[in-house]
């Protein structure tokens, strides 16, 4: 049997509320939020009720069951706000799973969940780092391992990453970039400073995440023995990494499917036998960090790793680069995502509409980011968000339906005119 | 024999709030004018029945029963298509034929509500006693009835063309029955209204028509009951606003209206451009904006009436009318009225009486831009252009187009 990683996503968007272009230049609108009826309150509650509140409790419930079981999050930034204003008791949960600090890890992101790894060098070091500081505020965890927005992965985001010191990297196996080679194994990137990778396990990850509930799919319905049988394919020197949405669970599969359930019984089973073990993304990557005396027992100790971090001003942790040379290469010279079918980023910048609204955001950077205007800063962030660029995809096919279930607007060109506004607005305060 | 016209039969199709454009402007000013000004007792049919009293004239709806029944027959106003406007009578339940949907239809189903409309209007015309002098049918989905409604009574027809499908449509792709039932109400009434020297001119070369059967009467337009409020005040008050409001279609020439935004924002990097309106042509022209990079530069309000329609006037700095083929262009004269320098295309049966604004050719979108550039940076071009155009109002009142409408029905009426 492989090691699992089991890694799940934590994000709600700010969707922007209906915009009237006579509210341009009017100085008080909020671009997300409605007087009467606030969507993402709506929205964050919904699913929370449906999705973070049942999942993160059984979480907790396995957690403490078995301190075998472990499970990584990326939370992001404008998620923990929104948990904060709209549901204490999501925070309350995430508290308590973050206090496990050998079963759970908090990973690194872009605070607002944007796409400015691909269009900012700048603003995605000071993203990821507001994302630092809010997880030491909130977690008192010190995240040293990484993901980038909806798995977003390049040579050239790798080296950014190496760069600011983190660890490690999850993105997603691409078969075109891997030439045959097994998934289940750790890469390191194809970049200056070497940085261990983990990647996805797209079919047995999929399978819970998209297929489950597919009546049409040959295994419906998904047993917890035929998946674990799928598991066992993989050998006791493998990982296998299971990446998803949080909101598979109660949420894309509804509690009627069985989901919880099914999760449940499958981690019951799967560490009823002693041998198998699920890791953290960065215990999975500690053979290749730089051993030092004091840390000499930290590096075989999660709990006292973490520990061992302090404080975000006194992360010192580097990678061995003599070990990581012998990793095999994962080469990406394109980005690639987890998204779609094809696995690349153009469900938020092949169409013009995309390419318009996000080279008109990233136009803005240089006056914006030079006023150090708060407040504006954070609007133009929470725009740089990159749901509202997804929303706007034209894609038409199997993808296209997934696009729509998660769109706010009637269409995407709906959401352009809408987004327009509002950077016609952001562009009157400017002047 | 009686010798003055005392009561008209007319055959509309859409009246305000219920419009979708200037047709139903157009009936309510006329209308409205020849029944207080010239004393006419009118009777007024639409395939609908509208929710308000009308006072000054008797209106009929003239619903035919299958409509009700049919799942497919538009329930809604068109403009009500875009949700963030909101539609005050969106719950009256009425059953309306949206023209340009019509259009849309299959040829088959297209004839059959147009004679339909035509059966019940010639029940209704039956039903009058007859004691009508003229008969005044507005546009082609009242020619059947009208031609009908002549042939039953052997009153005169008079039909009145606000629009023809050459304006409506790209070159050649008109609708052949939409075309031959324009050609046919033409031949067979006894004198035609044209809305511009531009619509006859279309009439006597499209449709062969005798121009000694033409007259024209420009449409009038009602005075501002309060003076307009013009000023930044309303929004986006640090940016100069260019506005065009009319249907999103091919004829109304957005596309040029987007290639001057491009031309302008080269200089002027702040000026707002706003499209006004809904139509076939929205998603295009979304991508266009998308492929010239404009966002933030172009915005897309959506249908406007009412309030909205008066302060996107009262705010805009230019207002633009690049149409291919415009019959009239009613809008132009409800901006110079709002004192906003119009650009217009020679296009646009308006230009023949708005003569100080600025008429050019639609395709001409570096004189566009240049002239858009001229009236944001200097004040006195801009004043004076205003100045011409409120001269020009003065002569374009409802009253004198009715006047001019009771000339026609007497010439009719004489034969």
């Amino acid at each position: 049997m492989p090691q699992i990683c089991f890694y799940l996503h934590l994000h709600q968007p700010y969707r922007l509320k209906p915009l009237s272009i006579f509210e341009v230049g009017k100085q008080k609108i909020d671009y997300f939020s409605a007087k009467k009826s606030d969507d993402n309150q709506e929205v964050f509650c919904k699913v929370a009720e449906k999705s973070y509140l049942p999942m993160l409790s059984l979480l907790l419930r396995l957690s403490k069951r078995h301190p075998q079981f472990k499970v990584a999050f990326s939370i992001s930034g404008i998620f923990i706000e929104q948990a904060e204003k709209y549901s204490p008791q999501v925070m309350k949960l995430l508290r308590k799973l973050a206090a496990q600090t050998d079963q759970v890890e908090l990973l690194a992101e872009t605070y607002y969940h944007s796409l400015s790894s691909l269009f900012s060098p700048a603003e995605f070091r000071d993203q990821v780092e507001l994302h630092r500081r809010v997880i030491w505020e909130k977690f008192e965890r010190q995240p040293v391992f990484f993901r980038n927005t909806e798995l977003i992965y390049s040579n050239d985001i790798a080296e950014q990453v190496a760069q600011m010191g983190y660890v490690g990297m999850l993105t997603e196996a691409v078969p075109r970039y891997l030439h045959g080679r097994k998934k289940t194994q750790v890469f390191a990137s194809a970049a200056q400073n070497r940085l261990p990778l983990l990647l996805k396990h797209a079919e047995l990850s999929d399978d819970i995440a998209f297929r489950f509930s597919d009546t049409n799919w040959q295994w419906y319905p998904l047993t917890v023995e035929r998946y674990q049988e799928w598991i066992a394919n993989y050998g006791a020197e493998e990982l296998v990494n299971l990446f998803m949405d949080f909101e598979t669970f109660g949420e894309h599969q509804w509690a009627d499917t069985g989901i919880f359930d099914f999760f449940e019984r499958w981690v019951q089973q799967f560490l009823s036998r002693e041998e198998n073990s699920f890791v953290l993304p960065t215990e999975a990557v500690m053979p290749y960090l730089e051993k030092t005396a004091q840390r000499e027992n930290a590096l075989t100790k999660i709990r006292a790793f973490f520990a061992g971090l302090g404080k975000p001003d006194a992360m010192k942790v580097h990678l061995n680069q003599k070990k990581l040379a012998a990793l095999p290469v994962y080469d990406v010279p394109e980005p690639i995502s987890w998204a779609d079918v094809d696995r690349d980023l153009t469900a938020w910048t092949e169409n013009d509409l995309q390419q318009d609204t996000i080279e008109k955001i990233y136009r803005l950077e240089e006056i914006i980011r030079g006023l150090g205007n708060q407040t504006l800063l954070d609007r133009w962030r929470r725009l740089q968000t990159s749901d509202h660029f997804y929303y706007m995809c034209t894609k038409w096919s199997a993808d296209g339906d997934v696009h729509a279930y998660f769109s706010p607007y009637a269409s995407p060109y709906e959401a352009y005119r809408n987004f327009s506004i509002a950077l016609a607005d952001l562009q009157e305060t400017l002047i | 024999m009686q010798a003055n016209v005392n009561r008209v039969f007319m055959i509309g199709w859409e009246y305000p709030p219920h419009n979708s454009g200037g047709l139903g402007v157009a009936c309510e000013g006329l209308t409205k004018a020849l029944s207080d000004d010239q004393q006419l007792q009118i009777d007024f049919t639409l395939p609908y029945s509208p929710p308000e009293k009308i006072q000054h004239m008797n209106v009929h709806g003239c619903v035919d029963e299958s409509w009700l029944d049919d799942e497919n027959y538009p329930t809604q106003p068109p403009f009500s298509v875009y949700h963030q406007v909101p539609v005050a009578f969106e719950a009256v339940d009425l059953k309306m034929l949206d023209r340009y949907k019509l259009t849309a239809l299959p040829q088959s189903i297209l004839e059959t509500k147009v004679e339909q409309y035509a059966g019940k209007v010639l029940e209704t015309g039956a039903s009058t006693d007859q004691d009508f002098d003229i008969i005044h049918a507005h546009d082609w989905m009242s020619f059947p009835a009208g031609i009908k409604l002549k042939q039953k009574t052997g009153k005169p027809l008079v039909t009145h063309i606000h629009s023809t499908e050459h304006d409506r449509t790209a070159l050649g792709t008109g609708s052949p029955y939409i075309t031959h039932t324009e050609y046919e109400g033409v031949r067979m009434s006894d004198r035609v209204i044209a809305v511009s020297g531009y619509t006859k001119h279309l009439l006597v070369e499209k449709y062969g028509a005798d121009p000694a059967k033409i007259d024209v009467v420009h449409n009038g337009i009602d005075p501002l009951i309060t003076p307009p409020k013009r000023g930044k005040h309303y929004f986006a008050s640090k940016r100069p606003v260019v506005a065009f409001m009319g249907r999103l279609t091919l004829h109304k020439g957005v596309e040029y209206f987007l290639a001057v935004a491009k031309y302008v924002t080269r200089q002027i990097p702040d000026a707002l451009f706003v499209v006004a309106g809904s139509g076939d042509m929205y998603h295009q022209l979304l991508i266009r904006t998308a492929q010239e990079r404009l966002t933030a530069s172009v915005l897309f309000s959506g249908f406007v009436r009412d309030r909205q329609k008066e302060i996107l006037l009262n705010r805009a700095d230019v207002f633009m009318m690049p149409s291919v083929s415009e019959p009239f262009g009613l809008v132009a004269l409800e901006a110079a009225q709002r004192q906003i320098p119009v650009i217009i295309s020679k296009n646009a049966g308006v230009s023949e009486v708005l003569k100080n604004s600025i008429a050019l050719d639609f395709w001409d979108v570096e004189a566009m831009g240049k002239t858009v550039i001229k009236i944001l940076s200097d004040r006195g071009y801009a004043s004076n252009i205003v100045e011409g155009q409120l001269r020009d109002l003065n002569n374009l009142t409802w009253d004198r187009a009715a006047a001019k409408v009771s000339q026609v029905y007497r010439k009719a009426f004489l034969g």
